[in-house]
């Protein structure tokens, strides 16, 4: 589904990505892990088409299409889903406005006409029950005064709603307490299917005890050091990112 | 009207304000003085053929009992209750040269006097479209009476290619315990000029709310100035102003606090796009005695082209010790991130730009204290950002 090769990417003028592989299929989860500045995050933003991100190698492509080319809209459209590290708040869009317009946004791609009203509250209803969110953050301004939780819960809403191909989340877990943790693991559990994707990029193996990954990769300086399945997390979590390096680099 | 020789009104021309009054150092009138002197020469032109028709449009917009003021001239007069209206034959001079030109000028001016409490909102559509060059005054009283209740709508339009120069004085006496409400819409031509000046007295313990939308015109110059001289007075004036390719709008506000406890409020909002230019000036002066002010301005403007200038500028100026006041003023740009998330969930980036213009401006629309007038202004503001950002190549993109 997701095929990354020897990509390169640079911000700001530093080189972030220094040549990243990585092999995604339909019904895989993966972890994505590493120490801060790896690069973890720039390679999801590098997905979702940043235009601050610049790429200056490599390729990536999404069911077999260059990823690359298309606009950050036209990706999410084709069924790739960000959620972000840091939700941005937009006061006076309410919540339910922007569901709806980004649900119908696909459904038009998708050559569908535009959801009907009454299956569009009862879909978002249903979702929010699944994540412990009251429904009356659907009229709120879009993450306008949300706590840390609530905004990360409303990225698992919108995943949700926008039923996506491939989700990349990242740091979804950070900042969380352990309820609403709880409630975003089983809200992304909830869409593990054949059909669908799902990256984890996180610091720390805490979040792999409630979503269990296919595999574990650790990024280093831009690179995938390691790779292995979900004892590889287990393994970072006792003996640190340093002893990855090491083993990189001996 | 007093008859008046054209050299003489020639000469009230010549004395409208210019860019070396400080008042002024960012509008230039000279369109307004050019257009003036040709008409005084032409002489009155020939109404649009498609006037009545516009004025059908615009009276059926809005659920209100409506007035007309056509290229100068009151229309028939109907009865509202709870309302006594008139026209008036001559309008006061005035300290203003603008004022002065309005009552050279005026054919008819109108007076509303709000002795009770209406419901439905009094409209004053002032429109103005001639086939040839055409210069225009309008001059309207409203009175809220003591302890009365209710709402004008005023609605300041035009059509036709021609050029076209409108000055409007508006006087508005809020009686004490009066409950006033007022909006303000102008959807002028773009290529034609408008001055108005309105003028508020507030009596004691009356609550005054306010809000002006510029949503058209070339050349706009409004002037609001409210006079707080009674205590426990309320007061809120906003405003919104949208300016694209060629526009420039000027807002010069004043409030004079000359006696406490009294609060007022004012927030103008701007968005901007193309080479164009609008000025925010707002003074505030809580004058020696007037303890017990509570006194607020905000302008918050929104460039989404580096060829959109801005000249925003808040003035208090306080004589006295016990008082509250605060001033902000913000220029920024779109918030990239923010249309990175929208694009992100799909949203193209015409949409994305048209939602967070719509929600910079929705806040000022949302406290618009005229019910009946708001789904007229949200249309036209949500048509007018749409126009402002398919037109412009570096945002459609």
């Amino acid at each position: 589904m997701l095929e990354i090769k020897d990509l390169k990417s640079r911000v700001a003028g530093n080189d972030i990505l220094n040549g990243l592989s990585l092999s995604v299929n339909a019904g895989e989860v993966h972890a994505i892990m590493g120490p801060n500045g790896s690069g973890k995050s720039t390679l999801a933003q590098v997905v979702a088409g940043h235009a601050d991100y610049e790429v200056t190698g490599g390729s990536v492509t999404f069911k077999g299409q260059d990823l690359l080319e298309l606009e950050p809209e036209e990706r999410a459209r084709e069924g790739i889903f960000l959620g972000f590290q840091y939700p941005v708040e937009i006061p006076g869009v309410n919540n339910a406005y922007l569901l709806k317009a980004a649900l119908n946004a696909k459904r038009k791609h998708a050559g569908l006409g535009e959801i009907d009203a009454f299956e569009f509250l009862k879909m978002a209803r249903e979702k929010m029950a699944t994540l412990g969110m009251d429904p009356k953050f659907l009229n709120r301004g879009v993450n306008e005064g949300f706590s840390g939780g609530e905004k990360k819960r409303n990225e698992i809403l919108q995943m949700a709603m926008l039923e996506p191909e491939l989700a990349i989340l990242d740091e979804t877990d950070s900042g969380l307490d352990i309820d609403a943790l709880k409630a975003v693991a089983n809200g992304v559990n909830s869409l593990r299917s054949p059909e669908r994707a799902i990256v984890l990029v996180t610091h720390y193996q805490r979040l792999l005890d409630y979503i269990e990954p296919d595999f574990v990769h650790v990024l280093s300086d831009g690179q995938i050091v390691k790779s292995g399945d979900k004892s590889l997390a287990l393994q970072l979590e006792e003996r640190g990112y340093d002893w990855v390096r090491e083993a990189a680099s001996a | 009207m007093k008859p008046i020789s054209t050299d003489e009104l020639q000469a009230i021309v010549g004395r409208l304000p210019t860019t070396r009054d400080e008042d002024w150092k960012y509008t230039d009138l000279a369109p307004a003085r050019d257009i003036s002197s040709r008409w005084l020469d032409a002489g009155e032109a020939t109404p649009s053929a498609a006037l009545t028709e516009e004025i059908d449009r615009i009276t059926g917009s809005i659920d209100a009992s409506w007035f007309v003021i056509a290229n100068g001239e009151v229309h028939d007069l109907a009865a509202v209750p709870g309302a006594a209206i008139h026209k008036l034959s001559e309008a006061p001079a005035g300290q203003h040269a603008l004022a002065e030109l309005n009552a050279a000028l005026l054919k008819e001016g109108l007076r509303i006097v709000i002795d009770g409490t209406i419901d439905k909102p009094i409209g004053i559509l002032v429109i103005d479209g001639t086939e040839g060059t055409s210069m225009s005054q309008a001059y309207v009283e409203i009175e809220f009476a003591e302890n009365s209740a209710g709402s004008v709508v005023e609605y300041h339009a035009s059509l036709g290619d021609a050029d076209q120069y409108a000055n409007t004085v508006v006087s508005v006496a809020v009686g004490a315990g009066a409950n006033a409400s007022h909006v303000r819409l102008q959807d002028r031509r773009r290529n034609h000029v408008q001055t108005g000046r309105t003028d508020v007295t507030i009596g004691k313990d009356a609550n005054f709310r306010s809000a002006a939308f510029d949503l058209g015109g070339g050349l706009i110059r409004n002037d609001i100035a409210i006079d707080i001289a009674n205590p426990g007075a309320e007061v809120s004036f906003d405003g919104l102003y949208l300016a694209g390719e060629g526009q420039h709008i000027d807002n010069h506000t004043r409030v004079d606090h000359r006696v406490g406890p009294a609060v007022s409020r004012q927030e103008y909002r701007g968005i901007l796009n193309g080479k164009c230019r609008c000025i925010w000036n707002g003074k505030a002066i809580v004058h020696e005695g007037a303890d017990g002010t509570d006194a607020d301005q905000a302008n918050h403007n929104l460039l989404l082209s580096d060829k959109a200038e801005i000249d925003a500028k808040p003035e208090l100026e306080i004589y006295t010790d016990d008082v509250k006041c605060s001033h902000g003023t913000t220029v920024g740009q779109l918030d990239e991130t923010a249309l990175f998330y929208l694009r992100s969930r799909g949203l193209d980036r015409e949409h994305a730009i048209q939602i967070l213009t719509h929600a910079f401006a929705a806040g000022i629309v949302a406290r618009a204290p005229v019910g009946a007038a708001k789904d007229e202004i949200t249309r036209l503001m949500e048509a007018r950002l749409a126009n402002m950002i398919q037109t412009d190549d570096d945002l459609s993109a």
